[in-house]
């Protein structure tokens, strides 16, 4: 990685918040950004590189904004030097090597990308794009939508953040922890985008995903909440996974095949430390931080069992009974209903899907699976069969026919 | 400072069949929006307003005006009042919103400031 691909990796976020600390103007300061690493682009060699690449760039996005807003102040016939002196002051503390300042900044982006405003996949793709630096198609194949469809989601977020009056600041200490809520939902609904099966092979997602994690672990660095804690728990033990779930082929690779050798077992580590150095603390009080605790506590369950046969899942059903009552959903209850008959057999798995409508191939297929392991084929075929027509995903589809086929005629 | 409009959608009918006491919660959410809006702001404006069925709008269809009876939007919510205010940002919009009545739901639309000649203004 060249010193400028790793200042546009690491700190494009800090880049776009020192600039609209300064400027407030959103609507300059993403271009002007995309100008300044362009030209460093172009200057910067081995020999050249500056010493502080950031403040470089800071720097040279500066002088764009400024040109803008002189341009825009003829354009208006406003005396343009007084113009310009308005708007263009720096704040003070928004020197870039002053740390906290700078921090303060970039927590006050986060919040407003990710504002309870914003509709959330609007909020997502603002984030990814100015907070991480995401380029808009890396962001559309995450989530498997044409790359015009996140660029229209990414205008209106900014018209809605600038015609709305969607403040750059932080709230005070009784709304930050509802607010840090929803950048936690907001990184998970990038996170999860990441791992829904594509059309192929393409790991490329999963490193995406990992990019929501990392938006999660940098907003924690910045204000303490147990919600994004617990988060980070979570998507670290998901992504763990990351390199044993797709086959060689492109084919899906459930949990119980997965080559649990592939799992980084490092990083499992360290979600279970983090885990561990949050669990004397005060648990999280909002429903969602709730929630998350108990899927990384199923989480820890999978990634700590050295054989699939070694899963405790009658722990894993409790926890999945706690979710349920905490956020009753069909799909929780699907879960559950998988938990329950690894634990005590199909058939009372089966019970808890009685009456249970949700709409998707999951359910035919959970049902398929569990009438199958009880020795009712005719109804697994059957299950199995509208399972297939319901999916809708190339990769799933495939692995559904495949376990319909096993079944014989 | 910027300046919001909000509309206040309410059942019809919603103030007539209250109780005292819900009444009283009516009036109470109003005065605590008033005293927010006064802290943090300036109340330009606010008003309840007459049934939308009592609405009359005002169109032009080819090159006619055309009058019509109601509400241009169909909905069984209906606009029962507006304050017109000037608040620091949303989040402040948002907070005082959040002091009227419960029933209430609430549209925040920010004004477009225009000069003379239309353009829009910062």
């Amino acid at each position: 990685m060249t010193p400028l691909e790793r200042v546009v990796r690491e700190e494009w976020g800090r880049l776009v918040a020192i600039l609209l600390a300064q400027f407030r103007r959103l609507d300059l300061v993403e271009d002007a950004l995309a100008e300044a690493v362009a030209s460093a682009q172009a200057s910067w060699t081995d020999a050249t590189t500056p010493d502080n690449p950031v403040g470089w760039i800071v720097t040279a996005a500066r002088r764009r904004v400024l040109d803008r807003l002189r341009a825009e102040a003829m354009a208006a016939r406003k005396e343009p030097l007084l113009a310009v002196e308005a708007a263009g002051r720096p704040k003070e503390g928004v020197m870039v090597d002053d740390g906290t300042a700078v921090d303060d900044d970039l927590l006050r982006l986060v919040l407003m990308c990710a504002h309870p405003a914003l509709p959330p996949e609007g909020a997502s793709a603002l984030s990814l794009r100015l907070v991480m630096g995401i380029p808009t198609s890396d962001i559309a194949r995450l989530f498997l939508v044409p790359e015009a469809t996140v660029a229209a989601r990414i205008t209106r977020a900014k018209k809605k953040v600038v015609a709305a009056g969607i403040p750059f600041a932080i709230p005070g200490n009784d709304a930050i922890g509802e607010r840090l809520d929803v950048v936690a939902h907001t990184a998970y609904l990038s996170f999860t985008a990441g791992y829904a099966p594509g059309s192929g092979p393409d790991l490329l997602r999963a490193e995406l995903a990992g990019e929501a994690l990392r938006l999660a672990r940098v907003t924690r660095s910045l204000h303490p909440s147990v919600t994004l804690d617990l988060l980070v728990v979570l998507m670290a033990l998901q992504h763990s996974r990351r390199d044993a779930r797709v086959g060689t082929d492109g084919s899906l690779v459930l949990l119980a095949d997965q080559d649990r050798d592939r799992w980084h077992h490092d990083e499992i580590a360290d979600a279970l430390a983090l885990l561990r150095s949050i669990e004397n603390g005060p648990g999280p009080s909002s429903t969602l931080g709730r929630s998350y605790h108990l899927q990384a506590l199923v989480a820890v369950e999978h990634a700590t069992a050295a054989r699939p046969e070694d899963t405790r899942w009658d722990h894993i059903a409790t926890l999945y009974a706690g979710l349920e009552t905490l956020t009753p959903s069909p799909a929780v209850r699907v879960a559950r209903a998988v938990a329950v008959a690894e634990a005590e057999g199909p058939r009372r798995g089966l019970a808890l899907l009685d009456g249970v409508t949700l709409s998707g191939h999951r359910l035919p297929a959970v049902r398929g699976e569990l009438q199958a392991r009880a020795g009712d084929l005719d109804r697994a075929r059957e299950s199995l069969a509208e399972a297939v027509a319901l999916c809708e995903n190339e990769i799933e589809r495939r692995h559904l026919e495949s376990r319909r086929d096993a079944l014989g005629t | 400072m910027r300046r919001y409009l909000m509309l206040i959608a309410h059942d019809p009918g919603g103030w007539e069949s209250a109780t005292a006491e819900e009444r009283r919660l009516y009036v109470d959410g109003h005065a605590a929006f008033d005293r927010f809006v006064d802290r943090h702001g300036r109340r330009v404006s606010g008003a309840p307003l007459a049934d939308a069925d009592t609405a009359t709008t005002v169109r032009h269809s080819a090159g006619r005006r055309v009058l019509t009876d109601g509400p241009f939007a169909e909905s069984v919510e209906m606009i029962g009042g507006y304050y017109d205010v000037e608040l620091p940002d949303l989040d402040v919009a948002i907070a005082a919103a959040s002091l009227l009545p419960p029933a209430y739901a609430v549209e925040i639309r920010s004004v477009v400031e225009l000069d003379p000649t239309g353009e829009q203004v910062g």
